[in-house]
């Protein structure tokens, strides 16, 4: 696990972020409620990337919901450094499965990425802030251009680049790259891994791409069924930093793969 | 002096061409006796009505009320309709419970409401405004609530997750998101304000440009009735243009996707 980043206050914090207990969502329907997570527990540390790993249909993205304060559970308890979530968390930003929807399309990509910020901050702060977030994603040539006019790899890295520019503690991923294609997606997955190794920042990334819940992870917690559970938590132990070729080929990668294959398997003929 | 090359290189020439032909060719029908009606004026003569009647300045004092009540009774239905069709468009409880009589009240012609704004008002602006404003509001509050209801869920979420207030999602997630409805809602009501207003005028405030056609057509000067009427297009052709071009220059992006919808 990594150290938080300097200049952080950490001495006097916990060490946890996100703590579950037990916690279930139900919405109501028709025929009654219904449940879509069931007694989910688990915690996120501080510097930690946790991936989600689990077919669809199994409550993912409600999971990234509720930690991130948009739906609250019905059942159990949900902290956030040390206290019940009431609302979306202070320093939690969620980055969403449907960048098209989730970027503000009227707004040029240095507005879109200086839009958490506004209001909170002065003009230069955010210029700046805004310079620096689009130079981590690398598209600092593309602040003046609209979301629709980049390819879909582009817009996902503006939004990543908005919710970075916050300075978040915490980044909620919601399947950020399962719409791209390969190469795009395995550039993105490295240029999470340095971000995260840059900032600091906890995460929590849900996928249903068990290799890239491998790669990405410190610790890979598998969800499955309908309600969505998590059944079993798997510590990463794979050397850092990670690359996509050397990663991929160590023994230790393909065992955690099939013992994840296993794990999911398992799962959905329960 | 790049202006006018700009306006010149931009003008549909071909278009005017057709329109140019158009007069031409009733100037000749009349002239050469092929067509024969006593009161139809051939474009020449209604030329000359048009040159007496800005010589005068009686066409200038018309278009001035008249323009008066187009702008007034449209900016009333903006902010009608734009107040309203916002809350319609955010609480789908509200919109469950007016959808009904909107669509009751919507498909009734509106100059229906004439005889009704005489009796009320007599023979005033009030009366004309009260028949401009009320069928010009649906254009802006259906586009507007259509426009609100249809902001996709994801923006919601984006400003909550960012800790919007949600007078701040108002303003800087749903009003840009809804625009481009919100103006073709106002375009649309525009073009229906001019017709209303020039309707109210021939029926019941005896002033502005609609009553002029009428006074012309009874005081048999066919010339200047068309006159007034060419006015009146023309009216309807630089309100348009002026939209377009606020439109333009106030929101570029909107405009742009404006123009892909139109």
């Amino acid at each position: 696990m990594n150290a938080a980043g300097p200049g952080r206050a950490t001495q006097a914090e916990p060490d946890l972020v996100f703590s579950c207990r037990d916690a279930s969502v139900e919405f109501a329907h028709q025929d009654g409620p219904r449940r879509i997570l069931d007694r989910i527990s688990l915690e996120l540390r501080r510097g930690e990337f946790l991936t989600v790993v689990g077919p669809s249909g199994t409550g993912k993205t409600t999971l990234l919901r509720l930690l991130g304060g948009l739906t609250p559970s019905t059942q159990g308890a949900v902290q956030v450094n040390g206290r019940p979530i009431d609302g979306p968390p202070a320093g939690v930003v969620i980055v969403f499965q449907d960048y098209s929807h989730a970027l503000l399309q009227w707004r040029t990509v240095a507005r879109n990425v200086a839009f958490g910020l506004e209001g909170k901050l002065p003009r230069a702060e955010i210029a700046a802030r805004v310079d620096d977030a689009l130079r981590l994603v690398r598209l600092e040539t593309h602040k003046d251009d609209h979301p629709w006019q980049l390819s879909g790899g582009m817009q996902q890295r503006v939004q990543i680049a908005r919710a970075l520019a916050l300075r978040p503690a915490v980044l909620l991923m919601d399947e950020p790259f399962g719409a791209l294609d390969a190469m795009t997606k395995a550039a993105l997955q490295d240029e999470l891994l340095r971000l995260r190794d840059a900032t600091g920042s906890s995460f929590v990334f849900v996928t249903h791409d068990i290799e890239e819940a491998v790669y990405l992870g410190d610790r890979v917690a598998v969800i499955t069924g309908a309600p969505g559970h998590i059944g079993r938590t798997v510590a990463v132990d794979l050397p850092k930093p990670r690359d996509q070729i050397v990663t991929r080929q160590l023994p230790r990668f393909l065992e955690l793969r099939y013992l994840l294959h296993q794990a999911i398997g398992q799962g959905t003929h329960a | 002096m790049p202006d006018v090359g700009r306006f010149l290189a931009r003008a549909n020439w071909p278009g005017l061409c057709t329109i140019a032909l158009g007069f031409l060719l009733w100037e000749l029908l009349l002239r050469a006796g092929l067509a024969h009606y006593q009161n139809l004026p051939p474009p020449s003569a209604i030329a000359g009505g048009l040159l007496e009647i800005t010589r005068n300045g009686q066409l200038l004092a018309d278009a001035l009320h008249t323009l008066r009540v187009v702008l007034v009774g449209w900016a009333a239905a903006l902010v009608i309709g734009v107040a309203s069709g916002l809350v319609l468009g955010v609480s789908a409880t509200l919109r469950n419970y007016s959808l009904a009589s909107i669509e009751v009240l919507r498909p009734m012609p509106g100059i229906a409401f004439a005889p009704v704004a005489l009796l009320l008002f007599g023979f005033s602006l009030q009366m004309e405004l009260m028949v401009v404003v009320l069928p010009a509001l649906w254009p802006v509050l259906i586009n507007t609530m259509g426009a609100v209801a249809g902001v996709h869920a994801r923006l919601f979420d984006v400003g909550r997750t960012f800790r919007l207030s949600g007078a701040e999602i108002l303003r800087k997630v749903m009003l840009p998101a809804a625009l481009p409805g919100v103006l073709v809602g106002a375009r649309l009501s525009l073009t229906l304000a001019l017709v209303l207003a020039v309707v109210a005028e021939m029926v019941g405030n005896p002033a502005g440009l609609g009553y002029a056609v009428v006074r012309e057509q009874q005081a048999m000067r066919p010339d200047l009735l068309f006159a007034y009427v060419v006015a009146i297009g023309a009216l309807g052709v630089g309100l348009n243009a002026a939209l377009t071009g606020a439109v333009a220059w106030l929101f570029p992006a909107a405009a742009g996707r404006l123009r892909e919808a139109a």
